[in-house]
């Protein structure tokens, strides 16, 4: 095993006692990066990672990122490096500064490798829509199968082992659904708990910044460094930023777990279906208190037509200020319509466009009442309801997705008249804004399966105990392509 | 006329925030073309806005001085339109909750006081300035996302005069509280105005004319005067008002259509995501008004009572730079009367003969005082006085030395030394004497000359009159 | 609310400022009658009137305000950099009529 599959914490006690060097690291994770063939990359950063890997020579010991490789999704920006979020609208474009994160982890001197594709300006779930065109999952040498979106570089990169841990951003499902497809722990923490000073906004009421990693441990360290308040995002939270590890070892005893019975009824997949139950039966021998509940079938179906709503109406807003003119490609034109029409035609692709029409649809005047407005409501009930559950439970525990990735062949951007509730529910974490945890579970024909754990706003101290019961369970931390494992379940 | 003309008046202003509303770039209306702009004014993907403290302490003081009810929380929405001036595509306002609300302000017409109602005021982002040149536009994005208050009147006012002293006032309150510089000519207070006709007892509301472009409190008035005469005149000839824009031309003194308004723009409101509701304390809101300068009208009634003419009292007020010129000299002790007089005569045509302000004059307001003093002090004259001032603007001199380079002396009252050059005068001049108690009036003012020659110009010419009608009786 | 058709939506793709193919309309139409329906059975969802739209994931709000300080400008270099079409220090446009 090399040093690059270790998890944060190994690898900073082998950076401090010089088994390996960030050096090493980022040459091994750039060319682990060249030979991927997964088409996760909008841009290896070779010359600039190598440059300041050459520069980390004395180790910090206490500071845990000293050296760590990473990936970014390409819709942070990042000063001097062209950011695109995997559009045509944004070819070229060369941002003057850096997102909050990226700042916070280069202050760290975490190495960055890399920036990822994504399903154009983030919007999507299949990986299919960028620029470059599709990315694959590692996990299927065929390429038949999706890694899922739209952070699908962070996700594939991640899962073949490139970097220690990759940042996405998660409006509906964004982190949390590709996680479960690649086999990778996926971490949404609440609202406002991490600056989005720099993410291009999707939908911000529902945007959040979020990272992948192979393991529980790992995602709790960093937590701890990502979050706080950012005087630049008047969003962003100032409670008190905490020591997210050590809650690791708390365990899950008296713990109260719920899933909802219309999801797990829904399933299909009779793996999935069976790995899932056999796994609360795991929790309850650890102590915790699960409980079957009934979160309303009218409400789980009003999730994804209300999610459509908002963020499409949100998303036209937010990217009207893509017109070619201040960055992006320019067109000439006799007037300026004409010369921002060309610029948005040719820089949007059709799943853009679609969505741009049916958010700007719904925020017309005469439709804002029974579409925009209504969605709106809509979230506030399904908020309220969540309060409700979370009076009696402190765990909402789901699977992620209702399948392994599917296949190319079998998956549609387009909106569907079926209520797919189990493909959908993760986005109920953005609705209310809660912290929400992704972490495989087991294996199907090769190809993994994930779970999905949400905790009440703010907590995600315990929401890391739980994930990190689940990750005992199943057997399956530090996995990635390069580290495969069976699992215990 | 038949008509009863409404008109209802937005009135956007710049604020003189030292950083812009929602980014900190400079806000100091450089003229170099992007000079002070920050990745948020260009709306680069990924910037977030982030609302400036003093704006909104702002726009506290222009609602409370307009009676208005101020929101202790706030609260954004966008405004969704493309337009190349706007880089965004949208621009953050306060569409549902507005931080001021239902206020008032008082215009005087005909000696009379008239309430006119103000619906709304609120905070948001200007755009940037286009330059159009023959085939082409350029964009400077300094401008852009300057703070902005706008002031909504309700459609209370019927002419060209009420709509003139109602923005005068506006100004006065926006300039006199330092939000803005309200400067019309320069775009710093911009008004549009809202005008319909309806028969004189009608209740519904004719069809709305916008008026844009009006840099002036004069073209305000004249351009509702012209418009009010253009509907009127089609409405008697039966034909209906268009809903459209007009612009003033002020070479032509008329308004001028710039376009028909088709179907009304729908800008797709919805509340800003990436502001969340900020919570004002109470202390804030009240700090913010404490500590507001004070406001013209304040001011006015203040000057009043200090026994300055209300003419007087509006001249000075016309400026607020005279204004603290005025109230910098009060510390000397002077009479504000006297002090207001040498302001607006000789410092005024001082000013305009060498063209500069009165920031630019350089010269202690207490000096003027103490120069307005000396007429009772050392019974100097007012052309005296007058003299001395001019003569320490010009040589930057002290009042000392301005009196003995103009070899100005005190006045000669004591009736001893009048009394010997009268009769020195007299003895001189019989014929003026006979002249006298002939009946001759005239020759009594040729004496005061012979007398105040004789003094070398110190007597005090009434002292001087006095003593020779007495002297002449005993003649 | 507005019935969707074909020209509503080309009417709503020009005013977002971008074209849209035939085949690409279709789609969007199979689309709005999906989510128009949908929207309009969340109708019948138990009471919803009585909820008021909701913007933030849960109520929040802060006192936070910025002093007002201003930063350092960009330099013009930097405002115009990632412009495609540039003269005199500002960005250039077709002539936009008033």
């Amino acid at each position: 095993m090399n040093y690059l599959d270790m998890d944060i914490l190994s690898l900073h006690e082998a950076l401090v006692e010089k088994k390996t060097t960030p050096l090493e690291l980022c040459k091994e994770a750039i060319r682990r990066a060249k030979e991927n063939d997964c088409n996760a990359f909008e841009k290896i950063l070779e010359e600039e990672a190598l440059k300041e890997a050459e520069q980390l020579v004395e180790p910090e010991k206490d500071n845990v990122l000293w050296g760590i490789p990473y990936l970014a999704k390409d819709n942070f920006s990042t000063k001097g490096i062209e950011t695109t979020a995997s559009s045509n609208v944004l070819k070229g474009y060369v941002p003057l500064f850096d997102a909050e994160v990226i700042a916070r982890l280069k202050e760290r001197k975490c190495v960055l490798i890399a920036k990822t594709s994504l399903d154009e300006l983030a919007m999507g779930g299949t990986g299919t829509t960028s620029h470059i065109g599709m990315t694959y999952n590692p996990y299927d040498p065929s390429h038949e199968r999706m890694v899922g979106g739209s952070s699908s570089g962070s996700a594939a990169a991640l899962a073949s082992g490139i970097g220690s841990f990759a940042l996405g951003s998660d409006t509906g499902d964004s982190v949390r659904k590709p996680a479960s497809f690649a086999g990778l722990v996926g971490m949404k923490p609440s609202w406002g708990r991490i600056s989005r000073f720099g993410l291009f906004p999707f939908a911000p009421s529902l945007d959040h910044v979020g990272y992948f990693t192979r393991d529980v441990a790992s995602s709790a360290v960093l937590l701890s460094f990502l979050a706080g308040r950012d005087d630049k995002d008047m969003t962003s939270s100032y409670r008190p930023v905490e020591d997210y590890a050590s809650y690791l070892d708390k365990g899950i005893s008296g713990v109260r777990v719920c899933y909802f019975s219309e999801i797990v009824s829904s399933l299909k997949d009779e793996t999935m279906k069976e790995k899932f139950l056999s796994s609360l039966e795991e929790l309850k021998k650890r102590g915790a208190i699960v409980e079957e509940v009934s979160f309303g079938l009218d409400l789980l179906k009003a999730v994804y037509p209300a999610y459509m709503v908002i963020s499409c109406a949100e998303a036209t807003s937010n990217d009207a200020n893509l017109d070619g003119i201040k960055f992006g490609p320019y067109y000439d034109g006799k007037n300026y319509e004409e010369a921002m029409s060309k610029a948005r035609t040719a820089g949007f692709s059709e799943l853009i466009k679609r969505r741009f029409v049916i958010g700007s649809y719904c925020l017309m005047a005469e439709n804002q009442e029974e579409l925009f407005l209504r969605a709106q409501r809509l979230r506030h009930m399904i908020v309220d309801r969540l309060s409700e559950i979370y009076q009696n439970h402190d765990i909402v525990y789901l699977p992620a997705a209702p399948s392994i990735a599917p296949r190319f062949v079998d998956a549609s951007d387009k909106l569907s008249a079926e209520y797919l509730i189990d493909d959908n529910h993760l986005a109920l974490g953005n609705f209310a804004g809660l912290p929400s945890i992704t972490v495989p579970l087991a294996f199907e024909s090769g190809m993994p399966l994930g779970v999905n754990a949400m905790a009440r706003a703010y907590e995600e101290g315990p929401l890391f105990a739980f994930a990190k019961a689940l990750e005992e369970i199943s057997g399956l931390s530090g996995l990635s392509v390069m580290n495969k494992k069976e699992g215990k379940l | 006329m038949n008509f009863e003309a409404v008109i209802g008046l937005e009135i956007h202003v710049e604020m003189k925030t030292r950083s812009k509303m929602f980014s900190a770039s400079p806000n100091s209306f450089s003229r170099k073309p992007n000079s002070e702009v920050t990745v948020f004014d260009m709306a680069f993907p990924g910037t977030m806005p982030r609302l400036n403290k003093e704006a909104v302490r702002m726009a506290i003081r222009v609602a409370n001085a307009l009676h208005m009810k101020i929101d202790h929380e706030l609260h954004f929405d966008r405004k969704n339109y493309f337009y190349p001036d706007l880089p965004k595509g949208f621009q953050i306002t306060q569409q549902r909750r507005p931080i001021g609300s239902d206020g008032y302000l008082e215009i005087r017409k005909n000696g009379a006081k008239k309430k006119i109602g103000i619906e709304r005021i609120h905070m948001e982002e200007d755009t940037c300035k286009q330059t159009h040149f023959v085939d082409y536009t350029l964009l400077d994005y300094n401008r852009a996302g300057v703070p902005l208050v706008e002031i909504v009147s309700r459609p209370e006012m019927h002419d060209g005069y009420e709509a003139m002293k109602y923005v005068e006032a506006i100004r006065n309150i926006v300039v006199y509280s330092g939000t803005s510089d309200g400067k019309m000519e320069e775009g710093s207070l911009r008004c549009d105005v809202n005008i319909s006709l309806r028969p004189f007892g009608q209740k519904e509301f004719g069809t709305k004319v916008e008026i844009k472009n009006l840099n002036s409190l004069k073209n305000i008035q004249e351009a509702i005067e012209f418009e009010r005469e253009r509907q009127s005149a089609l409405l008697l000839k039966g034909e209906k008002i268009r809903q459209e824009t007009r612009r003033y031309d002020e070479s032509r003194g008329e308004t001028v259509l710039m376009r028909v308004k088709t179907d009304a723009v729908d800008y797709k409101y919805f509340p800003e995501p990436n502001i969340v509701p900020v919570k004002l304390s109470d202390e804030f809101v009240e700090d913010a008004i404490a500590t507001c300068p004070e406001l013209y009208d304040s001011k006015f009634e203040r000057y009043l009572a200090l026994g300055l003419a209300e003419k007087d009292a509006e001249i000075i007020l016309s400026s607020p730079d005279m204004a603290a010129y005025f109230e910098g000299t009060l510390p000397s002790g002077c009479e504000a009367k006297e002090a207001a007089n040498f302001l607006i005569t000789e410092i005024n045509s001082y000013l305009n003969k060498k063209g500069i302000a009165i920031g630019e004059l350089g010269f202690d307001p207490l000096e003027l005082g103490k120069i307005t003093l000396l007429g009772k002090k050392e019974k100097l004259t007012h052309r005296q006085c007058a003299d001395i001032l001019f003569k320490c603007l010009d040589d930057h001199c002290s009042i000392d030395v301005a009196k003995k380079e103009l070899h100005i002396e005190a006045m000669v009252d004591d009736e001893g030394a009048i009394l010997s050059f009268v009769t020195a005068a007299l003895d001189a001049n019989p014929q003026s004497i006979a002249d006298y108690k002939a009946g001759k009036e005239r020759a009594i003012s040729y004496l005061v000359g012979q007398v105040m020659k004789l003094s070398k110009g110190k007597a005090k010419p009434s002292a001087v009159m006095a003593k020779l009608r007495e002297e002449l009786a005993k003649r | 609310m507005k019935k969707v058709n074909r020209d509503v939506l080309i009417d709503a793709s020009t005013r977002l400022l971008f074209s849209m193919k035939g085949e690409e309309l279709d789609t969007l139409l199979e689309e709005f009658s999906i989510l128009t329906k949908q929207m309009e059975m969340m109708k019948e969802v138990r009471g919803i009137e009585k909820f008021e739209p909701m913007t933030f994931p849960f109520d929040v709000s802060n006192s936070y305000l910025r002093d007002d300080v201003p930063a350092e400008p960009l330099s013009e270099e930097d405002v115009l950099k990632n412009a495609g079409n540039v003269k005199d220090g500002e960005i250039k446009l077709p002539k936009v009529v008033g």
